[in-house]
């Protein structure tokens, strides 16, 4: 881009920080992109794991519902709420916002597609985040009001807990890739299944679990959402705010939806690693990473509307008596397996196919619990029962 | 300890279940019926995933009044029950009906037991929707249950004028109307005959004297 900018005639220090400001506003309206249409698309989904339609008025299948929403939130009335710390207030949304959206900058999107490829990525990835629980918790603070509070405190307590399985979890990738930055994780990983990080061991598998549970814990998910807990504390940490403010907030919580299903995707399923004969097409690894993304993307939304939420004492006891120990597990364990295979890949990778093959069998007999409670589901209300039918 | 691994496979065990519950929900088609767009009175499939009558409404669900004219006696029982006057009727005479209803059959008073007897016929019969509160009184009233609940629910009109339902069209009213109005001059030339009549008599009982 700087180079486009230099051909403008432009001097050298003006085209870098013009060509930055530009990636950063490509960057933004992507973030903004991304982070509507995921809202979209989680009512429209919830809405049919309910029986129901969802949004479906604005433009074809409701897909303009977000820019009806956005328009909406950012007409309406900015209130500062009486007796607020009106500095931290007004502040609040935008650490959070920052906190998601600086992880955009070393995402990887296709093998060579980086803004910038840091040494120290996933490190830099996970410090970074931790940004929004500084806007949680000054949001709760200066809003004069207990549920804020109460949100704000219990959003910091998560997240400070959730964040040491989270890291140990990923030090069993890194200790595979002998690499921190994001480029190198995704391409100590190959395009086949069984190259995945995923598989490579059972103890990646179960880093994976720790890393994903606690992702759900960190981006403030159901199960996880008690900092939110409508039932119990109004709207949380973002009770007191409207308009264009909210709108921040909700905006970075789907945009890091987003940015949790982009990490697992790089870390743990491959990122947009291509075959080697069709490894230059960086559109079709962007369109491999997009497709990974919206899986797990669809997963969370999935496990949302399956599981309910925790209780605070229950989100505590899975923090630090089920994931920390296991994260040490799989950390230790996966230091001890590839001590003792060291010289034998063969080995390494029998391990790893056999690892995807009881995979495909667990997703052979899901989908065959799917498909009984589908007949369950299709059986009218009003019709009889098979035993009355008989008769 | 054992406490402690069982919970770990319990919780898996019911994220597996729950997620193929919520998969399947999804795979099936949403109950979802889009009213204003979707006709429901004519869609069968709707109809039939209902146990009851027409458009899922139970049979003794109060909704619009309607009235079988065929049967009505106009005797206005149905006005005078009603609380808040959203009937209106006018009526002329008429010749003197047994009525029948739609399968033949002789209709009784359902109070007295006797053949009902129609005797005047009704030039308006309007029910305005808008006021009508569907607490039955006028149904209730009515000896040779003319005037009934239907189960139709679909209320909602364009106009204001369109809330009163006028159950007597334009060309039987107009044909009542000078039904009524011969009647009236049948009965009028009867009347003054028998005065007549009766003015002779006087007159021959005064020439006998």
């Amino acid at each position: 881009m700087e180079s486009i900018l230099l051909g403008l005639g432009l001097e050298e220090a003006t085209a870098q920080i013009l060509g930055a400001i530009l990636k950063a506003l490509i960057v933004l309206l992507f973030f903004v992109t991304v982070g509507g249409v995921l809202t979209w698309v989680e009512r429209r989904l919830s809405g049919f794991m309910q029986s129901r339609l969802g949004p479906n008025r604005v433009g074809p299948q409701g897909f303009l519902q977000w820019i009806a929403d956005g328009v909406k939130l950012v007409f309406k009335e900015d209130l500062v709420p009486d007796g607020a710390d009106r500095v931290l207030f007004r502040l609040a949304p935008y650490f959070c916002l920052i906190g998601v959206f600086c992880t955009l900058v070393v995402l990887p999107w296709g093998s060579g597609i980086i803004i910038a490829d840091l040494n120290v990525g996933l490190f830099y990835f996970i410090s970074i985040t931790s940004l929004v629980v500084i806007g949680v918790l000054m949001a709760g603070w200066s809003s004069n009001n207990k549920w804020s509070l109460l949100g704000g405190m219990r959003a910091a307590a998560q997240i400070v807990s959730y964040e040491i399985p989270v890291g140990l979890g990923l030090l069993v990738p890194i200790l595979i890739s002998g690499t921190l930055s994001m480029q190198g994780i995704m391409a100590s990983q190959g395009w086949l299944p069984w190259d995945w990080m995923l598989f490579k061991s059972p103890f990646t598998v179960l880093s994976f679990f720790i890393f994903f549970v606690g992702s759900l814990a960190e981006a403030n998910r159901i199960p996880f959402d008690l900092p939110e807990a409508e039932s119990e504390l109004v709207s949380g940490y973002c009770t007191e705010y409207t308009g264009f403010r909210y709108a921040v907030f909700f905006l970075s919580e789907w945009a890091n939806l987003f940015v949790v299903g982009a990490l697992t995707t790089v870390v743990y399923l491959g990122g947009g690693n291509l075959p080697g004969m069709i490894s230059g097409l960086w559109v079709v690894s962007l369109l491999v990473f997009f497709l990974k993304t919206g899986l797990v993307v669809f997963l969370i939304i999935w496990i949302r509307w399956t599981l309910p939420r925790f209780r605070i004492d229950q989100l505590m006891k899975l923090s630090w008596k089920y994931l920390l120990p296991a994260a040490f597990l799989a950390f230790f364990g996966q230091a001890l397996w590839m001590l003792l295979t060291w010289k034998l890949p063969l080995v390494q990778l029998a391990m790893a196919v056999l690892i995807f093959l009881t995979f495909l069998v667990l997703l052979y007999l899901f989908i065959k619990r799917v498909s009984v409670n589908i007949k369950e589901q299709k059986t009218s209300v009003n019709s009889p029962l098979p035993a009355e039918a008989g008769k | 300890m054992g406490g402690y691994f069982k919970n770990i496979k319990n919780g898996f065990q019911s994220v597996f279940e729950g997620l193929s519950v919520t998969m399947a929900s999804m795979l099936v088609r949403p109950v979802t019926v889009q009213y204003p767009e979707t006709d429901i009175s004519s869609n069968e499939t709707i109809q039939r995933s209902y146990k009851s009558t027409l458009m899922g409404m139970p049979e003794n669900y109060r909704g619009v009044l309607g009235v079988n004219l065929e049967t009505c006696t106009s005797c206005g029982l149905c006005v005078k029950a009603c609380p808040i006057e959203c009937i209106v009727i006018d009526t002329v005479k008429c010749d003197k009906t047994k009525l029948t209803d739609n399968s033949g059959n002789t209709v009784l008073n359902r109070f007295t037991q006797k053949e009902a007897l129609k005797t005047r016929a009704s030039t308006r019969f309007d029910i305005n929707i808008g006021k009508c509160m569907f607490c039955g009184l006028c149904v209730i009233a009515c000896p040779t249950r003319a005037i009934q609940h239907t189960n139709i629910f679909e209320m909602n009109r364009h106009n204001l004028d369109d809330l009163v339902i006028a159950f007597v069209p334009e060309e039987e009213k107009r044909a009542a109307m000078a039904r009524g109005e011969e009647i009236e001059k049948e009965a009028a030339a009867k009347k003054a005959a028998k005065a007549k009549a009766a003015k002779e008599k006087q007159k021959e009982e005064k020439t006998d004297d």
